[in-house]
């Protein structure tokens, strides 16, 4: 198939041209395949001995002499113009037809033959070549009329040039169906290549956005975490001067001066904290905090929590109750100064904002593969719209509460990140006027399974 | 050396004071470095009962002064406090050192390890 095909088509840059080109190599192939066969015949008929090789000696002259025409035409056709070779073609078509019969013939029975070369100049030449091989063709018939003296057969004559006429209409109309297909296909091709640019330099822009997003992700980390840093050091010396005074390395001090000192720490611790907060939020963001698994007490845990809360709880006069069902393992494993973060978040995050009453936490086992802590409260609870944010960094229901509890907002989204990072998940049930029930649910490690 | 003589590297001059309080209202006697190199040519010559180390100095960093004690055979019985602010950092010397101390440090904190140190060297 790929064989016969290269051997037909004739590379070309004009559409139409190796269209027609491939055309006359098509017909010229099936010519000369069947002279070729003729010749076969002829030879073989000769070898067997014909009575009379007078006309098969000149039928064989003819034909290959026609052969020869034919691969003339076929290497014109393939090599040299186009319009030369299809012309040659159609004229020696016509020509063969006329020369071959007799002129009271070619105006009756073979009148009939000269339809083929008409139809064919449209196709191999041009659409309109079909009027000049219409012509030539009343040409013919006129000088055979002439020599025959009979009138010129009229309806003849009107046939050639009406078939003519379908012809050009037909070729016609094909080549500008195809020519509108090709520019189609071209516009449609460029506007494909359009789209294409268009959404590379698109996708190009995201990605470099994409880029600018991370490394301000990156700078913001790296601002907080330098911040933070530089901050603890001048809070960690007020400490301990502060402390220092406090026992009295300085020398002894009135109520007055001991009361204004345990403000000056109280204030200094919660900015440490808060400070603390934005290097493990940095910390977190960048993915370098990493957990110190290590068995541990649960009532130490408890006892660190309860002695951190317990100036708050007597401040706010509330209630601090703790309920751990046997079935919690008195020693767990895991990072308890992690898990401590997120005990003492959520409980400062209770008492801040509850007024009345207290809060209870709930030490338990939901199945045989978790501990959970559970932090109810009796505070003002956090409508529907809030409860999908109040994990996120930065963000507080409303900003007068903000003013109202001091609150940063940064406690429930370490709380969440942490936990996320053992395994665990976080939830929160709550509804206004009801208190809020933070719930933290993490996989039960058991210590001989570690080193 | 004063059996109850302890050594202070750090850079930040006021933690360094506070350090330097609190070790001494433990009963010890107290010197005060700002700078690892300074720090690494000192170790050679004293043999502190307890240093305390920062781990960001300036020219020579805690790690490598880390390193140096527990590689000489005269301050094997050097207690030394690793003092960080890096949670990550203090885990990764737990073995080397002899406590870490997360920081921000407290007075009172250092002061009663100081002194339980002092009472089990004696």
């Amino acid at each position: 198939m790929g064989l016969i095909s290269r051997f037909i088509n004739v590379p070309s840059a004009d559409p139409d041209d190796a269209r027609r080109r491939k055309l006359l190599s098509f017909l010229l192939s099936i010519l000369g395949g069947l002279l070729i066969l003729t010749l076969i015949y002829i030879l073989y008929v000769d070898m067997t001995g014909a009575e009379d090789p007078e006309p098969i000696k000149s039928l064989f002259f003819a034909s290959t002499a026609v052969l020869g025409g034919i691969v003339l035409l076929f290497i014109i056709n393939r090599y040299g113009p186009g319009w030369l070779a299809s012309l040659l073609f159609v004229l020696l078509l016509t020509f063969a037809i006329v020369f071959t019969s007799e002129p009271r013939l070619l105006l009756g029975e073979y009148m009939f033959y000269l339809t083929i070369p008409i139809v064919m100049a449209s196709m191999l030449v041009r659409p309109w070549a079909s009027y000049v091989i219409a012509s030539l063709n009343t040409l013919f018939l006129a000088l055979a009329a002439r020599q025959t003296q009979v009138v010129l057969p009229l309806p003849g004559v009107l046939g050639f040039y009406l078939l003519a006429l379908v012809s050009w209409l037909t070729t016609q109309t094909m080549e500008r169906a195809l020519h509108d297909l090709r520019d189609l296909n071209i516009q449609l091709e460029r506007r494909v290549q359009e789209r294409t640019i268009a959404l590379a330099s698109a996708n190009q822009e995201l990605i470099m956005a994409n880029e600018r997003l991370e490394e301000l992700d990156k700078l913001k980390s790296r601002f907080l975490s330098i911040v933070s840093h530089e901050l603890r050091t001048p809070l960690s010396a007020i400490q301990g001067f502060a402390e220092m005074l406090q026992n009295e390395v300085y020398g002894a001090l009135s109520p007055k001066q001991h009361n204004a000192l345990n403000r000056i720490i109280a204030n200094d611790e919660r900015l440490l904290n808060l400070v603390n907060d934005l290097l493990d939020q940095a910390r977190i963001e960048a993915g370098q905090l990493s957990l110190v698994n290590a068995p541990f007490p649960l009532q130490g845990l408890i006892s660190d929590m309860e002695s951190t809360m317990r100036v708050l709880v007597e401040a706010k006069k509330l209630y601090l109750r703790i309920h751990v069902a046997d079935a919690v393992p008195t020693t767990l494993y895991g990072d308890q100064k992690r898990l401590q973060q997120i005990l003492v978040n959520l409980v400062n995050n209770a008492l801040k904002f509850t007024q009345q009453g207290g809060v209870d936490i709930h030490f338990y086992r939901p199945d045989e593969a978790h501990w959970a802590i559970d932090v109810v409260d009796t505070g003002p609870g956090i409508p529907k719209e809030a409860q999908g944010f109040i994990f996120d960094p930065f963000r507080q229901i409303d900003s007068s509460s903000t003013r109202e509890h001091k609150g940063f907002g940064l406690g429930l989204a370490i709380v969440k990140q942490l936990t996320t990072l053992m395994g665990g998940t976080v939830t929160v049930i709550s509804e206004v006027g009801q208190g809020s029930t933070f719930t933290v649910i993490l996989p039960l490690i058991a210590p001989q399974r570690e080193k | 050396m004063s059996d109850k003589f302890a050594l202070i590297i750090e850079d930040e001059e006021d933690l360094a004071t506070i350090f330097s309080e609190a070790l001494k209202a433990a009963g010890f006697e107290t010197e005060i470095i700002y700078d690892g190199a300074v720090a690494e040519r000192r170790l050679r010559e004293v043999c502190p009962a307890i240093v305390v180390l920062d781990l960001n100095l300036p020219h020579v960093d805690g790690n490598q002064l880390l390193h140096q004690i527990r590689t000489d055979p005269r301050l094997d019985n050097t207690r030394v406090l690793v003092a960080t602010a890096d949670a990550g950092m203090a885990d990764m010397l737990s073995d080397e050192a002899d406590l870490i101390l997360l920081k921000p440090i407290s007075f009172v904190q250092l002061r009663t390890m100081a002194e339980r140190m002092g009472l089990t060297m004696s």
